[in-house]
């Protein structure tokens, strides 16, 4: 009879084995829906395994083709437990048995998320089989989007792969820089041309005064030498003058340029870069990276069609002058190139230390200047000092190392060469003295002055590979910002006509790093207009909502939708533009009040700014500063108290007018008196708007007409608040616990008062 | 007649005393008064020996990275820590291997013995290792953030999917898988 072969979704193709297996565990009549092959075994060791589950069963296969098998209707629970190295698949029997069920690495992680849902839904047999699989769907094609080379994300499931395209990345890279400034570097290159053959007229010079003027007295034919070496050499420094110049301004745009561009991308670079980057490697390669890149284009495009071009030409005129001391010079020249080799074998991973230890000095200062009020509180200058020092001192230590080698390195190069030049007197000089006819005393002088000329390009292209060395390192560094996925359809997707505000959250689940999940299973819908409290403790993963909303991560399991529109396909710039955001530590930058209100609308009037800041209750304390709104700030807004810069901060959302509203935390840090204020300003600007806000003090929110309790990732209780009170669930308790401790407050201020 | 000196220290203001009372009661395990029982892989029920019962704990280290038996945290189903075990070198060694096999289970990282090849392409370092538990690559795509040296021996990984590797002594290595790693180190 033969065998049908049946549909169901997997994570990667099966063989013909595999699949005979995963047959011969079903049990007859069951309906295979999804296989997942992981790649650790119960004992964790590495083996392909399965999970395969059917309409009615789930069933763990191992390597040996070993099989155990659960019903549906005996499960109670099951979930993912994430370990430190890996995951488990964990099932809770109804007669309270639990059961590791299967082991996996976190690659699949999120795979076997989607199978737990499916298991609870299918245990829960409130849905059919394919209802309960959208989620195991939908992962899978995740899984898809992702480029299976490099791992990075596409533009769509399936897609190929920009970055894997380019093979010649680096090649191209430097390319798209150095081509603006062709026709400049092609004249730079003629006078390097015109340079060097004047460099070549010298020795012939110095040959004709010894073989010729000295001996014969012709103090005319002197003269004429000189001149014509004094033209030589006004035209060989002049032109250089020139070069240089061009040079230098052509390399500075070069270098202009690509901090430019590795700043751009650095603003549209996912936040799941910057939470795994710091901001000093950043800066690093933003300032030190680039400029490395910049000398070495600048040392191909030039020095090196120079060096060649010497090379070939001193090597025609030497043999023209004597081929076998020609062949005699030449000898140290293998010796150059295989030390040169091993030279670079040995100095690259010291780069790429020197660059680490000096990335993590760079770090310490970026993290510790901005904090100096906290180190100063602490009187902790001493130790930090220490930590600074410390860091400090690897990097001396790792760079001594290289400097062993890369000192070492152009002074035996060296030492080689002028043994070379020692062999031509030694052989030229015995030559001249037996034999003059064979060659004469200004041949060899000239010959010698052609030598020490012939090394210098031996000379460069030997060292030439340290810079290349240091160059690759640097590159590196570049393309991983350059090259980096930005953030997702940044100026490009759908532009809706309006924005209501009307949010949905439809199975979402989302985790920073696979090991730990930060939301689960996240399902709740708000309507235009509504104002909705989010509360719960500190992790329950409440700013990880509005992180997701803000759109700063994108790689959650199912989906958000905005007005009916999932929020990934709207056009990210558009998106960003109808939400106004205020944060509890509202970030200010060194520039005036009026630039800081007016940041994300640059085109506003005065008057506008004057009423935005009017709205957020702002303008009374700005303008009662000696500045008033010229006031410039300090870095990260200092000079104005917290209560300030959210009002400050508030008034920048007024501004932006946007359709939808996040608040968190916004009255956290600040005065009972300053919260009154900044409460006001909240309730002029929400109105009529869909507004999130998270607060700790649930006072912040008495214009909420829901609230949703969040409690590790998950959503706990949701409703009116008179509803939530009513139920005296979790939120009751928290509006419990919080009317206690105001009273308590209340009554030692008073006591304080008396 | 009292002292002038005396005078001014009497007078001199003292700051109020910091309430000492905890802002939660938090049990220590310091040796012999608790007894263990696993319960699953990664869980244990602890009977003090005062007559408290606390079912269904999870060990976990405090220190994962810094310190592997020092301050042993013991978190219920909520994860709320229960009690402390202050070192695990003062257990009574029953009770110690209880504890150990579940920080094993839950710390399982995979041992990387052997560095058999690299490949870099497409931005992409492949390491092939040889682990104590089977072979298996590791992708990594940031060096400057994917490799960790502590201690100047253990060298931790962390793969572009979230799996963490160790090898917990680089003086351990053959020369050839050295020369593989000595590079971004």
């Amino acid at each position: 009879m033969e065998e049908v072969k049946q549909d169901y979704l997997k994570n990667r193709e099966l063989d013909e084995g595999e699949e005979l297996l995963l047959q011969s565990a079903v049990e007859d009549g069951e309906r295979l829906v999804f296989v997942l092959s992981t790649d650790l075994n119960k004992k964790s060791r590495y083996a392909v395994n399965y999970l395969a589950a059917t309409d009615a069963a789930l069933y763990a296969v191992d390597e040996e083709g070993k099989w155990d098998r659960i019903a549906y209707d005996s499960i109670e629970k099951c979930y993912v437990k994430r370990n430190y190295g890996n995951a488990l698949y964990v099932i809770r029997k109804k007669d309270g048995e639990s059961v590791n069920f299967s082991r996996f690495s976190y690659k699949s992680a999120s795979l076997f998320d989607a199978a737990a849902q499916f298991t609870e839904r299918m245990a829960g047999g409130e849905v059919g089989i394919h209802e309960a699989s959208v989620a195991v769907e939908a992962a899978l094609e995740r899984q898809r989007s992702y480029c299976p080379k490099c791992g990075r994300a596409l533009s769509h499931a399936g897609a190929e792969c920009i970055y894997c395209q380019s093979k010649h990345k680096l090649v191209k890279k430097v390319a798209k820089y150095i081509l603006p400034h062709k026709y400049v570097l092609l004249i730079c290159l003629v006078l390097s041309g015109l340079t060097t053959a004047t460099a070549m007229l010298p020795p012939y010079m110095t040959k004709t005064l010894v073989d010729d003027v000295l001996p014969n007295k012709k103090i005319e034919m002197l003269g004429t030498v000189v001149i014509v070496l004094l033209l030589a050499y006004v035209i060989q420094y002049g032109i250089g003058m020139v070069r240089s110049y061009l040079l230098r301004v052509c390399g500075d745009k070069i270098v202009r340029d690509l901090r430019s561009d590795v700043y751009r991308q650095a603003q549209y670079l996912p936040m799941r870069f910057y939470d795994k980057t710091s901001t000093g490697s950043v800066i690093n390669r933003i300032s030190g990276d680039t400029s490395t890149i910049q000398s070495f284009m600048l040392r191909v495009t030039q020095e090196v069609v120079v060096q060649v071009f010497t090379l070939i030409g001193i090597i025609v005129i030497m043999m023209s002058m004597n081929w076998q001391l020609t062949l005699l010079s030449l000898i140290p020249v293998p010796f150059v190139v295989m030390g040169s080799r091993i030279f670079g074998k040995k100095i690259r991973p010291y780069y790429r230390k020197i660059w680490r230890r000096w990335s993590a000095v760079t770090s310490i200062l970026t993290d510790s200047l901005p904090g100096i009020r906290i180190i100063k509180s602490f009187t902790n200058e001493k130790s930090a000092t220490e930590n600074f020092d410390s860091y400090n001192d690897e990097w001396l230590k790792t760079d001594i190392r290289s400097a062993r080698i890369t000192i070492a390195f152009p002074q035996i190069v060296s030492f080689v060469i002028t043994m070379g030049s020692l062999l031509i007197w030694a052989v030229g000089g015995r030559l001249v003295i037996e034999n003059p006819d064979f060659i004469t005393a200004g041949d060899l002088v000239a010959f010698i002055s052609y030598t020490s000329m012939f090394y210098g390009p031996v000379n460069f292209f030997a060292n030439f590979n340290d810079s290349y060395q240091s160059t690759l390192a640097a590159a590196e560094r570049i393309l991983d910002i350059i090259d980096a996925e930005p953030e997702n359809n940044a100026g490009e997707g759908r532009v809706l006509d309006h924005m209501d505000g009307k949010i949905e959250f439809q199975n979402v689940s989302f985790s920073f790093d696979r090991s730990k999940k930060a939301l689960s299973n996240v399902t709740f819908t708000i309507e235009p207009g509504d104002v909705v409290g989010i509360v719960g403790t500190t992790g329950s993963g409440k700013s990880t909502l509005i992180n997701l909303l803000m759109r700063f991560y994108d790689g959650y399991d199912g989906k958000i939708l905005m007005d009916g529109v999932d929020i990934r396909e709207i056009d990210m710039e558009y998106y960003r533009s109808q939400i106004g955001y205020v944060q509890q530590e509202p970030m200010m930058f060194h520039d005036t009040i009026f630039s800081n209100i007016s940041y994300g609308t640059p085109e506003a009037s005065v008057e506008e700014v004057m009423h935005a800041a009017d709205v957020a209750n702002a303008h009374q304390f700005v303008a009662r500063m000696p500045d008033a709104y010229d006031t410039v700030l300090g870095e990260r807004g200092t000079g104005l108290s917290g209560g300030e810069r959210q009002r400050l901060s508030i008034a920048r959302a007024v501004l932006k007018n946007p359709s939808v509203l996040f608040f968190d935390e916004a009255t956290a840090s600040v005065d009972s008196e300053t919260e009154n204020l900044i409460q006001t300003a909240i309730e002029r600007l929400i109105s009529g708007r869909t507004t999130i806000m998270i607060a700790h003090r649930l006072s912040t929110l008495r214009r909420a007409n829901k609230i949703i309790v969040v409690d590790k990732g998950e959503i706990l209780e949701m409703g009116t608040p008179e509803e939530l009170l009513a139920k005296k669930g979790k939120y009751w308790r928290l509006v419990e616990i919080q009317t206690m401790s105001d009273k308590v407050a209340a009554s030692k201020a008073e006591e304080r008062f008396e | 007649m009292t002292d002038k000196t005396d005078l001014v220290l009497d007078t001199v203001p003292t700051a109020p005393p910091i309430e000492e009372k905890p802002a939660r009661e938090r049990i220590y395990i310091d040796g012999d008064e608790a007894h263990f029982e696993r319960v699953d892989l990664t869980n244990v029920d602890l009977m003090m020996f005062d007559g408290r019962r606390f079912p269904h704990l999870e060990p976990r280290r405090l220190f994962p990275r810094t310190g592997l038996e020092r301050y042993i945290t013991l978190l219920d189903d909520d994860g709320e820590e229960v009690a402390v075990i202050r070192n695990l070198a003062n257990l009574p060694k029953a009770e110690r291997e209880i504890i150990d096999d579940c920080l094993n289970e839950y710390y399982h990282v995979p041992h990387i013995t052997k560095i058999t090849g690299r490949l870099e392409k497409f931005g992409v370092i492949k390491f092939f290792v040889e682990t104590d538990r089977g072979d298996c690559t590791i992708e990594l795509r940031n060096i400057v953030h994917q490799i960790k040296l502590t201690y100047g021996m253990r060298v931790m990984f962390l793969d572009n999917d979230d799996n963490r590797y160790e090898i917990p002594d680089i003086r351990k290595l053959d020369r050839k898988s050295m020369s593989y790693l000595n590079d971004y180190l």
